[in-house]
């Protein structure tokens, strides 16, 4: 390994050798040719219309969340101009103990179930990214009819059930712990690594797990963060399964108990239904939901997108 | 609460679905002959005749525990209107029925439920007797999870279905999987469990599956349940008079639309019109069959089922309903804030609207006030009106429970039945006083602990005969029950009027198409003579072959028609 | 330093795959350069390969329980499935008569059905052609940008909409471009008609689209950054050195690098060309009618799922799935004869 892995900020600028602030673009390579205005001009514009038409929207849901049942009514729904600030919509989403409780369920199923899907996708990934392995086309579509071919509700119902996974957390978790989608796309990924690299560590006397380990996953950190994400927003936002195969209510996990929480906002009278007679408004409550659904993700961005920086999984295979 | 709004169900959403549904709802019974043995093997067709369903049903003993403010009149709800009076409460049930055994209730539920130990269950089994634990569902996926439990061999031992939940075979899994509850209750056998003995005879008789009393329903009032509600303090100040004809609305709504100022005049008036235009039932299919000069016609055949269509057209046409509206009945927006907002002033619902309209808009609206307008009959007279179902949600027991099971059930169901003004009722439908609700001049108010823990479960179960109790409004109660007894009064029953009827498999999706196509007609993207072309495909397609049917049923039963 | 040089042409690009390394072209013979020289003996094959296969195990076991065993059930398409006939749903399906293909005439007879596939054909192809391209470009734009703050926030921004529920994204359309939405309200105070865009079935299929370019652009961008992010940029240095301006770079070095992630997901989503959106157009299907608002998947839910007629929709289930195999196994042969591994190699 002659070469170390590119930084831009490691590139010898002479009159500039602190590094850039975060308003400032970090300088460009020299062999790089200087921007065009009109070229960015044309891409601050591009983005900014691509982040004002999803900022707009949010900002009515943001606003509609803060607002009191008064605002609400007077404005017939979403709210788009403020008038006064509540936070009664998230008081009513945080009481109770509930939300506290389901959402450590809910960071728990993720946290276990996308370890469990990742490292079974992985395995099988890695397992069939190598062609003329023996039967990998078979297994390949055996897993891939699946996507198209779809089990009625009550077989599934009465197998989980027969499984005596209702009432367990293992429902929430096994039965959506491979997304054959997801292997795929690792395994085009694997596939696209060097042949020569693992031929060579192969020499070396690497067995399979060994190059999975060192060489392969290395190599593949994007899309293995990638994956991951997709499997933790799938195991996080499910819903479905938990009102399926669960009964206890203690057990339910977040975005059922938000669903829950939502819905007592919006039934009228009638079964013993409440009446929120105060400042309370169901629609507030819903945005509320929504803003909170919001977060996770905001919080995890950073985390996938350090994976992304260009050209960092190349340093390792240059030799 | 109004326990007669659960005709409709309980969340918009499910209210809106419910039409839907129920149009497709298929219900249960044997066929005729075969009624005695009620086996499972047996086809589960058609319904079960007068004189069977005589045997079966339980005895009437009206309730004399509590006397109303408003009896019933025409159908109506019984009303309550005075103050209440904690010391003055009576006592329906002298003596615990449970006999301390465990039942499990499956039942849907919208919100959060609470935990299952809480102060309120506690109290609930203490006066009943039983250990119940709840199994609280989803009330928007409960057709789903109501489907897979059906068919696994481990069903609760108790089970609520409401009648919008009761599509394609569930019927056949009500027969099969549901305990026949006539030794406990048929004649004089109810009279054991007093406040199920006041439940109206009509509700029981809905409650007859596959020729023996399976369920304990829920009585509802039969008078149409969908109002036409106005904001009448907007109408007071323009100087609006409420309309009493179908061109009297159409004006008036011309009157009121100022699409500039994002006010119009109505919401999609379909349900309305049929009612206004004299159309039959159409919540349920047997209800929309009657006898016409002699024939069984279906309502999509007559005449006032296209005038109705032809008259909310030309409402859409005229722009005058709210855009909103436009989207149909999966609507993604909720009308209640717009409602409040002033976009729109007549709206019509569930009458359950009324009272929940004006109870959350009370503390910060003053001025906002809802009022029920009459139905007004087409032509200026008064309408016809045609009677939906007496009962639409039942509570079932597994036919696997024990006798000892079944009573503590029925002893939990009897305490729910209690009537207005009695511990019972205050209990099941408040809680424990001052954990739950504190009195306040006569009117009990919930507290948050009430209205996390004293929400759905047991008022699931039945309710007593229809009732309609507002103690903080008592004005919208007596409104209430003097629209439906104006309403009532102008009310008939359809031939097939209070039966448990189950049309076979092949004609169930005879009129699936049928509701999108009204919509299609009413928002101008289908002609009138698209309805009529549809309607004699229908009668190609099998819908003569329907009529034969429930002609044989006719003919062999007799008619509910008054 | 590399030894690379940038491919001038198609074919050259296709072998040199430069979004790999220099040497990915080895890879594409395969291990061992078997390939020609005659297959080795299946036990041979087999004791080669056993931990490989041994790694797919796990994956396949779930599958096969959690997908295979339960479908199996949908051998009630040829029934007149009752669940409740007997103790348990299983059970019943032994009990249950067999009709035959009777359900499969009853959804091909209706015109119904072939309207909604229609209708989703339709969909399909304006979500391929205005839709897909979309998160490649912005993948394209953002990795652009060179100032690190401004791309960690634009990422994070273009991927919230994701999280927004359906219902929630179409009251959002409608406040802002309903009968009684903002744009509408707009044009009627400066004396114009209001329209209603969410209403309108001759522009519902681009309403569709619209709603979904906005919630799943910008998630959409995110395997393709992953991709962009294996480019070397040794790449780019030398493209730039042998005088290729920027478009020449990303058409000769970035869009390479894309193109088997491009190639796999375009397979997928031809296979998936039946699935167009339920939630989205099931809450949207009455405000424009079944004429243009109903798809494959909403059809079956009115006609089947929703009246509990299990046997009905397991049949659409399964001319659903059969359609799609097809469709994607054609898509992949495309994508071979195009010179992309696509989901399977030949």
């Amino acid at each position: 390994m002659t070469s170390v892995m590119w930084e831009p900020r490691q590139a010898p600028v002479p009159d500039q050798p602190k590094e850039p602030r975060w308003w400032q673009a970090p300088p460009r390579p020299t062999w790089e040719e200087k921007p065009s205005q009109a070229g960015l001009a044309g891409k601050g514009l591009a983005l900014s219309l691509a982040v004002l038409a999803i900022l707009f929207p949010l900002w009515i849901v943001v606003v509609t969340s803060l607002s009191s049942r008064k605002t609400i009514d007077e404005a017939g729904g979403l709210v788009m101009v403020p008038k006064g600030i509540t936070f009664i919509a998230y008081q009513e989403l945080l009481s109770g103990g509930q939300v506290t409780r389901a959402t450590v369920i809910s960071v728990l199923v993720t946290l276990v179930g996308t370890a469990f899907s990742m490292t079974v996708s992985v395995l099988c990934a890695y397992g069939l990214s190598r062609t003329g392995s023996l039967g990998h086309r078979w297994i390949l579509m055996t897993l891939l009819a699946t996507m198209f071919f779809s089990a009625g509700l009550i077989p599934t119902y009465l197998l989980v059930q027969t499984l005596g996974l209702t009432d367990t957390y293992l429902a929430l978790i096994l039965p959506s712990a491979v997304s054959v989608f997801n292997i795929l796309v690792l395994r085009g990924f694997f596939t696209g690594i060097s042949q020569e690299l693992i031929d060579s560590a192969r020499i070396d006397g690497a067995g399979d797990i060994r190059i999975l380990w060192q060489i392969v996953m290395p190599l593949s950190r994007a899309v293995i963060a990638v994956i991951t994400l997709f499997y933790a927003v799938g195991y996080w936002s499910a819903w479905f399964n938990a009102s399926l195969y669960l009964n206890d209510q203690d057990m339910m996990p977040l975005q059922n108990v938000m669903i829950q929480l939502v819905q007592k906002q919006e039934a009228p009278v009638g079964l013993g239904q409440a009446i929120k007679t105060g400042q309370l408004s169901g629609l507030a409550v819903q945005m509320a939901v929504m803003v909170m659904a919001l977060l996770p993700v905001a919080v995890l961005s950073p985390f996938v997108q350090k994976h992304f920086k260009k050209g960092m999984l190349t340093g390792a295979v240059k030799g | 609460m109004t326990p007669n709004s659960a005709t409709s169900g309980p969340s918009r959403r499910s209210f809106l679905a419910s039409t839907a549904v129920a149009a497709a709802a298929v219900a249960g019974g044997v066929p005729l002959l075969s009624a005695c043995g009620g086996s499972d093997s047996g086809s589960r067709e058609g319904t079960t005749s007068d004189k069977d369903a005589k045997k079966i049903l339980p005895a009437y003993v009206a309730s004399d525990v509590v006397t109303p403010d408003i009896p019933s009149k025409n159908g109506s709800a019984v009303g309550f209107t005075s103050k209440l009076d904690l010391a003055g409460l009576k006592t329906s049930v002298p003596k615990k029925l449970g006999k301390g055994g465990e039942v499990t209730i499956m039942s849907p539920f919208w919100g959060s439920p609470p935990k299952g130990d809480n102060p309120y269950y506690r109290a609930m089994n203490d006066l009943i007797g039983v250990d119940v634990r709840w199994q609280n569902q989803d009330g928007n996926t409960y057709d789903q999870k109501l489907g897979a439990v059906l068919a696994s061999s481990d069903v609760p031992d108790v089970v609520v279905v409401p009648g919008w939940n009761m599509g394609g075979k569930i019927p056949s899994a009500i027969i099969s999987k549901f305990a026949d509850l006539g030794p406990y209750l048929s004649g004089d056998k109810v009279k054991e469990y007093p406040n199920l003995a006041a439940i109206p005879t009509g509700a029981w008789q809905r409650s007859i599956f596959g020729g023996a009393l399976r369920g304990v329903p829920m009585p509802a009032s039969y008078v149409p349940n969908i109002v036409p509600c106005y904001r009448q303090d907007i109408f007071e100040e323009e100087g609006y008079e409420v309309p009493e004809s179908a061109d009297e609305f159409l004006a008036l709504c011309k009157d009121i639309t100022n699409a500039k100022a994002k006010r119009w005049a109505c919401g999609d008036m379909k349900w309305t019109a049929f009612n206004s235009f004299g159309v039959l039932s159409g919540g349920e299919k047997p209800l929309g069959w009657n006898v016409v000069d002699g024939k069984l016609i279906y309502r999509i055949e007559t005449e006032e089922f296209l005038e109705a269509l032809e008259w909310t057209r030309k409402l859409f046409a005229a722009g005058v309903v709210h855009p909103d509206f436009e989207l149909g009945k999966s609507q993604a927006t909720d009308p209640a804030p717009k409602f409040a907002a002033g976009e729109f002033l007549i709206w019509n619902n569930d009458i359950s609207t009324w009272y929940g309209q004006t109870a959350s808009q009370a503390t910060q609206n003053p001025d906002f006030k809802i009022w029920g307008m009459d139905i007004f009959g087409h032509d200026g007279g008064a309408p016809t009106l045609w009677a939906t179902n007496p009962a639409n949600i039942f509570a079932f027991v597994s036919k696997k429970a024990s006798e000892s099971v079944v009573r503590d059930a029925l002893a939990v169901a009897n305490v729910v039945a209690a009537p207005y003004g009695t511990k019972e009722y205050m209990l099941t439908n408040y809680g424990v006083e001052g954990t739950h609700y504190t009195v306040k001049d006569g009117v009990p108010i919930k507290n948050d602990k009430g209205n996390n823990e004293v929400i759905n479960a047991y008022v699931m179960i039945t309710s007593p005969a229809a009732t309609i109790a507002h103690p903080d409004f008592p004005a919208v109660a007596k409104g209430q029950v003097e629209w439906q007894q104006r309403m009532g009064a102008s009310t008939k029953k359809s031939a097939f009027w209070g039966m448990q009827i189950t049309e076979p498999a092949r004609f169930t999706n005879l009129s699936n198409d049928l509701e999108q196509l009204e919509d299609d007609v009413v928002r101008g993207r289908k002609k009138v003579s698209d309805v009529q072309q549809f309607v004699s495909e229908w009668k190609s397609k099998g819908g003569d072959k329907l009529r034969d049917w429930y002609q044989k049923i006719l003919d062999e039963n007799g008619s509910a028609a008054n | 330093m590399s030894h690379s040089t940038v491919p001038r042409s198609r074919a050259e690009a296709k072998t040199k795959t430069p979004a790999r390394t220099p040497v990915a072209s080895v890879g594409a013979t395969g291990p061992g350069g078997e390939r020609g020289s005659g297959k080795p003996s299946l036990r041979l094959r087999f004791r080669r390969d056993r931990v490989l296969l041994l790694m797919t195990l796990p994956a396949l076991v779930l599958v096969l329980l959690f997908n295979y065993v339960p479908i199996l059930g949908n051998v009630v398409a040829f029934q007149e499935y009752d669940p409740y006939i007997s103790d348990n749903g299983v059970v019943s399906i032994l009990n249950s008569p067999f009709v035959g293909l009777e359900n499969f005439q009853r959804i091909f007879e209706d015109s119904a059905f072939w309207n909604a596939v229609q209708n989703t054909l339709v969909l399909f192809f304006l979500q391929l052609v205005l839709f897909f391209p979309i998160p490649i470009l912005l993948a394209l734009l953002i990795n652009s940008v060179v100032r690190p703050r401004v791309r960690a926030v634009a990422q994070a921004v273009l991927y919230l909409p994701h999280f927004f529920s359906w219902v929630l994204v179409i009251a959002v359309f409608q406040q802002l471009f309903g009968g009684a939405g903002v744009l509408s309200q707009l044009l009627r105070q400066n004396g114009y008609d209001g329209i209603n865009i969410m209403t309108n079935p001759d522009t519902f299929p681009l309403l569709i689209t619209a709603e979904s370019v906005w919630k799943d652009a910008g998630w959409g961008i995110i395997v393709f950054l992953a991709a962009l992010a294996s480019v070397s940029p040794d790449l780019y240095e030398a493209a730039a050195m042998d005088g290729a301006g920027r478009w020449r770079r990303m058409w000769h070095v970035t869009l390479p690098a894309l193109r088997p992630v491009i190639a796999l997901l375009l397979v997928l989503r031809v296979g998936d060309a039946l699935t167009v959106g339920f939630e989205q157009i099931l809450l949207q299907r009455d405000a424009v009618g079944p004429g243009a608002g109903e798809v494959l998947d909403t059809f079956v839910w009115w006609n089947g799922v929703r009246n509990q007629d299990f046997s009905y929709a397991a049949a659409a289930g399964l001319v659903k799935g059969v359609v799609s195999l097809g469709l994607v196994l054609a898509a992949n042969k495309v994508a071979h004869l195009m010179g992309e591994q696509g989901v399977y190699k030949k």
